[in-house]
């Protein structure tokens, strides 16, 4: 136990700075989509108004969208380690690969608690405000972002593991960045605008069937399982990139 | 915790790259010495230091560290030693109170008072960030570090270099204190061959990735000397007996591998002591025999 306060001690002030800069980021954007109860508050429609649960939930995703892909974005940690020689001197430092990696997760994931609660005070705030409950669809979006933020971490942190100093780190970088970019195309974070084109017939973006499809899936609990499922996996898989790349030794 | 003999042991070990191979190099460190790895910038110190610490894989050959197998007993090993590298790698962010917070939840025998004592003794400031510390304070921080954990064997790559001579003379008094109770042992590499002329008690010489000489520094200093001669007279010194022949417009120095044989057999000629320095110049133009 002393040996994990220990290292995730040392990762989580070392990103102590970044981490600030991300909340300030959160808290801002949570401030402004706070702007509409600080204005009028919301009530039930009137006739011909638009729904409150359609602006609830763009407002809520927004801010939880932002969360989930701070919370599971890289953190820097194995650059700053790489660069500082402190990756070279681990190997000669008593924790394990496997130690190391564990406590990689660990911090990761006080991120993503520390994130997640704040996305969940924020849904309970409009929840309060707007008498309407969008804590199952903020969990279930808040889990699909960090998992897809992560799994582009995964990738860039495969990368990065075969950049030994700081020489070999710039160019270890930009195939890292470009390989990261591979992974949002293939898990369809990058669209080539079609999409968009086409369901732009008629001035409708999107239907009120394929919105109430969409509403009922992202509420669903299966979906949070889903989600809850993969989040687990994508956890495992980040574990065993970080112990690899703790334990993979200079050529 | 086991018994040994040999603080350090390489046998046959055997690293190749691209435009340089660690060639099948052996030697011993005993326990409660300091030994001395010296060689010129290249000759294989730090790729003989990071095979034995398994920062990199060796490509064949043994290597034990305090009795124990370097890769199979690793983290038993990793509680026992301390490393210190010539530059210090640790993030500038953290200051030395973080860095005792750090470490005394890695190592079983991590005394935070022993840690202090050597802040203090060395005037280091334990609030101001590491990024804001001379090169001198950088490395006393971490040999402060090394020192504060009980390690039984402390391996330096060029930790002296670059620091001024005041700088290393305390530090090296340091080290001397620190091998007092015969059970610790130093391994310290370095080109700064005064250095380990002042504290090492053995000396392995290692060059383009051979070992040429290892044993203990005095006996070497002792068996080498420098014959000074006229040129003319080179035709009588037998080639086995010499290293290599400095050239001048004065004359030549040989340097000769048996003093005292050397001042028997050349009787007219003025054999001086040599340094380590010496030693190590002389060996590294062994190939050309005649060098000026």
């Amino acid at each position: 136990m002393k040996l994990y306060r220990s290292l995730v001690y040392r990762e989580l002030k070392l990103t102590r700075k970044r981490f600030l800069l991300m909340l300030i980021l959160f808290l801002l954007l949570a401030l402004l989509m706070l702007t509409p109860i600080m204005l009028d508050g919301f009530s039930a429609p009137a006739e011909g108004e638009e729904s409150p649960v359609e602006t609830i939930l763009l407002l809520v995703g927004t801010v939880t969208l932002t969360g989930g892909f701070l919370a599971g974005t890289n953190n820097g940690l194995q650059k700053a380690d790489i660069s500082a020689g402190w990756k070279r001197y681990s190997f000669i430092l008593p924790p394990t690969a496997r130690q190391q990696a564990l406590s990689d997760l660990l911090t990761k994931l006080c991120y993503i608690l520390f994130f997640g609660l704040l996305s969940a005070a924020f849904a309970w705030i409009y929840s309060a405000a707007a008498d309407y409950n969008s804590f199952g669809i903020m969990v279930n979006i808040y889990l699909g972002a960090v998992c897809a933020v992560m799994l582009i971490d995964i990738a860039y942190s495969y990368i990065m593991m075969f950049a030994n100093d700081k020489k070999q780190l710039r160019i270890f970088g930009v195939i890292a960045f470009f390989g990261a970019g591979i992974i949002l195309r293939a898990v369809g974070l990058f669209t080539d605008g079609k999409p968009a084109e086409q369901s732009a017939e008629d001035g409708v973006l999107i239907s009120e069937e394929a919105f109430n499809s969409f509403f009922a899936a992202l509420s669903s609990g299966k979906t949070t399982l889903c989600a809850a499922a993969a989040f687990a996996v994508i956890c495992a898989l980040y574990f065993l990139v970080m112990w690899r790349s703790h334990e993979r030794r200079e050529p | 915790m086991t018994d040994y003999e040999n603080a350090i042991e390489i046998k046959s070990v055997t690293k190749r790259y691209d435009g340089f191979t660690l060639d099948s190099i052996s030697f011993d460190v005993p326990k409660g010495c300091i030994m001395g790895f010296i060689g010129q910038n290249g000759a294989g110190k730090t790729t003989t230091i990071r095979s034995l610490l398994h920062i990199t894989d060796i490509d064949g050959g043994e290597i034990r560290l305090l009795g124990l197998d370097h890769i199979k007993d690793e983290t038993a090993i990793k509680k026992r030693i301390a490393v210190v590298f010539d530059e210090l790698p640790f993030h500038d962010v953290f200051n030395a109170r973080d860095m005792a917070r750090i470490f005394e939840g890695m190592y079983p025998e991590w005394d935070n008072a022993v840690y202090m004592q050597y802040l203090e003794r060395f005037q280091l400031p334990t609030a101001k960030q590491i990024g804001n510390f001379s090169k001198g304070m950088k490395m006393k921080l971490q040999i402060a570090c090394a020192l504060s954990h009980n390690a039984e064997l402390l391996v330096m790559d060029e930790a002296t270099t670059g620091l001024d001579p005041v700088v290393r003379d305390e530090i090296l008094h340091i080290f001397m204190e620190y091998l007092q109770n015969g059970e610790r042992s130093i391994l310290m590499s370095s080109h700064i061959t005064s250095d380990l002329e002042k504290i090492a008690d053995m000396v392995t010489f290692i060059d383009r990735g051979k070992i040429l000489l290892t044993g203990c520094k005095d006996e070497i200093i002792e068996r080498h000397g420098i014959l000074k001669c006229d040129k003319d007279k080179l035709g009588e010194i037998d080639a086995e007996d010499t290293v290599s022949i400095r050239l001048n417009s004065f004359g030549a120095e040989v340097m000769v591998n048996d003093r005292e044989n050397a001042s028997y057999k050349y009787r007219g000629c003025v054999i001086d002591p040599a340094s380590l320095d010496d030693i190590m110049l002389y060996y590294v133009h062994r190939d050309r025999k005649e060098w000026s």
